[in-house]
């Protein structure tokens, strides 16, 4: 009898395994799942959503996405935020057409136009990181008032210098290398995003610095007192995140093909909203370019998608708001997992 | 056995458990393992770390329900315990994870759950009066009012005994409840066990310490790998004995016998002073190949003097010197790059990433040497490779590195910093309660690597709340006392009583 008991004990015990086993990786596994069903689920009401070009739309779109979710990914790693990624592209756009512009009044030929745009670009960039970073590691402020306060900040110098009308001037050139550009069919941003994804990855997994983000976010402290540089790497941090956000700006650029001081409107919600529901953890080290591209996939469906079936762009927001919460709700339960 | 029952009816024991057995995801934590407490009697659970004792006490405070097994208390059947349930049954467990709320006060904890109130209206200066009773009767030097998170860990620890006692109690449970309190409050707590068992108390304690199990206990069950090895009379029952069957090997010494070489001074402190005051004009210095140790109550200064030391707490006054050659402050990679290493006395906190592997915790310290990493990229073959080798040498079990330093016992945390000691060169080792929260097994081994780490000619402090641990092995001791060192004993003079006397000793110079 005893016997009896140990052998269907020990087969509850593997059923729960089992059931456990399972449970976990459908919640490892729910996003890729969600992703194919959000797309069938479109398909069904619009058959549009799968033709070739729709898709090759999509393709275009999560390239933009994805650098921005990379970029905030970057800073999420270690604990932090950047709030101001959305005016950092605006300044971005408005410093690097200003640029442009004057080059083309100068009579300079198109590659010094071009240079000059991109570096106005970085350059700006790379003031807003500085200064994020800056504020966040050698002043110790809370990353998200930090970035609060650039937020408003670079909003101002963006709408300052642009007197707050679109400005023009950029020349086709730009427009035409890094928007119309392609590479066996594959649009230039495309392209951009795959090489940055496959350098960002390298970085993050084999690099030293990379091992500090993770090291860093996962516990500040410890990182602190086993020696490594913590506040010279979140001003790198801060510094790459800004870079990242001025790549992805000029791309934005070349396809609106003016400097627009409100290009980067709700950019700052959507990279967060890629960043978490791919899986990276507010918490801090975890997380990686993976799901950084994942989860700009799934975003960029998600509003390509409800644009085909036509729901209002302020619902759209809402959707969005709701994804972020969700994503971190997502999180908890991954971690509470372990 | 059926009349066998009811005649044991009449002493029924208090908690009585049988075959109890617990799994986690394919491990059996808890083999069939049988307990029993009686009321008024303190019993010990003895066993290495992840022997299964954790585990035992979750069960038995509800927070694990058991696979397996018969649980009875006060002779009535238990089923499907929760914690709450438990509590108000009156099982009142102190686990070493403390359960108390950092933003609130002492007193807002200790009624956590169990407000006094009268129509949804809290009644505040009926529960300040409680608690201030509560308090008092306990002999604690601990102040209500504060915020939790503005309390040391020993005054947390206060809290939670506290707060297990506040309501009505008849079966409590202490995990490791001396880890972080000083000689004279454990003396408090150990009056307040006699005090408890006399009123009929039942008592479930867990701890490493000899010399406490001597003092307190009745009886003690060895626990193995998840098993009931052995309950024993705690007055028939040697030191050797249980250690013996707590590790199922034999261990004669616990304290290796550390062939001290006092060769020149490799650091050296003068007149130190730190930005919190909690160090104020230190002298005080550390030969290589002799274990130097620092003594002292908790809140003395002692850890806070070689935190300075390596660069965490911030200095205003006063010199370190390395080698004779005065150096400038300037934070842990500097100290680590300088020969000078630190391992802190809160691993959680401040020592490991707990959800990063092993190799990576243990790597952490050296990822500037070219050894590790080449032009700012990784080398992970070389990395896994080292940290293979060191992981070997300290005995890690399993010995798997890529597993996460959170799935670790106490004793393997401790090795995986233990590690970061083997990774680069280093000339000074400043160690923080070596062995708070580790198992005997696993403090011989850290013991033994203190002695190899003196044989090869190296400095090593050691800063411990545990007397016989630093008398043990130190060649010289200092002793601390409100931040100013109150006596330097060596020799025949490093004396407990010596010690002890130089807390008070100070006290007098400082009033005259």
């Amino acid at each position: 009898m005893s016997d009896a008991e140990t052998s269907s004990d020990m087969a509850l015990g593997a059923t729960r395994e089992l059931r456990s086993a399972v449970r976990r990786s459908l919640v490892q596994a729910a996003l890729p799942i969600a992703l194919l069903m959000l797309l069938l689920g479109f398909a069904i009401v619009d058959v549009r959503v799968l033709s070739p070009a729709n898709l090759m739309n999509i393709a275009q779109q999560t390239g933009y996405l994805a650098l921005f979710a990379m970029a905030q990914t970057v800073v999420i790693l270690t604990r932090g935020f950047d709030l101001s990624l959305g005016p950092t592209v605006s300044a971005v756009s408005v410093g690097a057409a200003l640029a442009m512009a004057s080059g083309t009044s100068a009579h300079q030929g198109p590659s010094v136009i071009l240079l000059l745009g991109l570096g106005a670009g970085f350059v700006l960039g790379a003031a807003c990181g500085l200064f994020n970073g800056s504020v966040v590691a050698l002043l110790g402020v809370n990353p998200f008032v930090a970035t609060l306060g650039s937020y408003n900040i670079a909003i101002g110098i963006a709408t300052t210098i642009s007197g707050g009308r679109p400005v023009q001037g950029v020349p086709d050139v730009f427009t035409q290398l890094f928007y119309g550009g392609t590479l066996f069919g594959v649009p230039a941003v495309v392209i951009i995003a795959l090489i940055l994804g496959v350098i960002l990855h390298i970085v993050l997994t084999r690099s030293v610095f990379g091992r500090s983000l993770y090291l860093i976010g996962t516990n500040p402290r410890a990182a602190m007192v086993a020696g490594l540089p913590v506040k010279r790497i979140l001003v790198t941090t801060y510094l790459l995140c800004s870079g990242i956000a001025a790549l992805g700006a000029l791309m934005l650029t070349a396809r609106t093909g003016s400097g627009e001081p409100n290009l980067g409107g709700s950019l700052s919600l959507q990279a967060t909203a890629a960043a978490v529901i791919g899986g990276t953890s507010l918490a801090g080290g975890k997380g990686g370019v993976g799901t950084a591209v994942l989860g700009a996939l799934f975003v960029t469906i998600l509003s390509n998608g409800m644009n085909l079936v036509r729901i209002d762009g302020y619902v759209q927001m809402v959707v969005l708001g709701a994804i972020v919460i969700a994503g971190v709700v997502l999180d908890r339960a991954r971690l509470e997992q372990r | 056995m059926n009349s066998l029952g009811t005649a044991g009816r009449q002493d029924a024991p208090l908690l009585e458990l049988k075959g109890i057995s617990k799994r986690f995801t394919g491990v059996r934590a808890l083999d069939g393992v049988d307990l029993d407490v009686r009321a008024g009697e303190l019993h010990v659970l003895f066993g290495e770390n992840g022997a299964g004792k954790s585990t035992l006490i979750n069960v038995i405070s509800g927070s694990f329900p058991p696979d397996e097994g018969t649980f009875r208390f006060g002779g009535e059947e238990i089923h499907d315990l929760t914690p709450h349930r438990a509590r108000a049954i009156g099982i009142s467990p102190v686990f070493q994870e403390f359960s108390l709320v950092p933003s609130l006060s002492v007193e807002d904890n200790l009624f956590l759950g169990r407000e006094i109130a009268a129509g949804g209206v809290l009644n505040a200066r009926r529960m300040r009066k409680r608690a201030r009773t509560l308090i008092d009767e306990l002999g604690f030097d601990l102040d209500p009012s504060r915020r939790v998170d503005d309390l040391s860990r020993a005054h947390q620890q206060m809290t939670e005994i506290a707060k297990a006692l506040l309501g009505r109690v008849r079966l409590l449970i202490l995990d490791e409840p001396t880890a972080s309190l000083t000689e004279r409050e454990t003396g408090r707590l150990f009056e307040l066990i006699v005090k408890l068992k006399t009123e009929g108390v039942g008592l479930i304690y867990v701890s490493h310490r000899m010399r406490e199990i001597r003092a307190l206990a009745d009886r003690v069950t060895v626990l193995r790998d998840g098993r009931h090895i052995r309950t024993l009379d705690a007055a028939s029952a040697s030191d050797g004995d249980l250690v013996e069957l707590m590790t199922g090997r034999k261990i004669d010494v616990l304290f290796p016998a550390i062939p001290h070489a006092p060769g020149a001074v490799t650091l050296d402190v003068e007149n130190l002073t730190t930005a919190d005051g909690a160090v104020q004009g230190v002298n005080f210095h550390a030969r290589a190949g002799e274990i130097t140790g620092i003594a002292g109550l908790v809140g003395c200064g002692k850890s806070e003097l070689v935190r300075a030391i390596y660069g965490i707490d911030a200095i205003v006054d006063g010199m370190v010197r390395l080698h004779g050659h005065s150096v400038e402050q300037s934070g842990p990679r500097e100290s680590l790059r300088r020969g000078v290493a630190y391992f802190p006395a809160n691993r959680v906190a401040e020592g490991l990433a707990l959800s990063r592997p092993i190799r990576e915790n243990s790597s952490m310290t050296a990822l500037d040497l070219d050894r590790f990493a080449r032009l700012g990229f990784l080398r992970p073959r070389a990395e896994r490779r080292a940290i293979s080798v060191v992981m070997e040498r300290l005995k890690l079990r399993p010995p798997d590195i890529e597993r996460n330093a959170g799935a670790l016992s106490g004793g393997n945390r401790q090795k995986v910093m233990l590690g970061r000691a083997l990774t680069r060169d280093l000339q000074v080792f400043l160690f923080d309660e070596p062995s708070v929260g580790i198992d005997v097994g696993a403090k011989v081994e850290v013991y033994e690597f203190m002695k190899h780490l003196v044989e090869t000619g190296a400095a090593v402090v050691v800063v411990s709340s545990e007397l016989p641990e630093v008398l043990a092995l130190s060649n010289r001791l200092y002793v601390m006392h409100q931040g100013r060192i109150a006596a330097e004993l060596s020799g025949d003079d490093k004396t407990e009583q010596n010690v002890l006397a130089s807390f008070f000793q100070d006290h007098g110079r400082e009033a005259a």
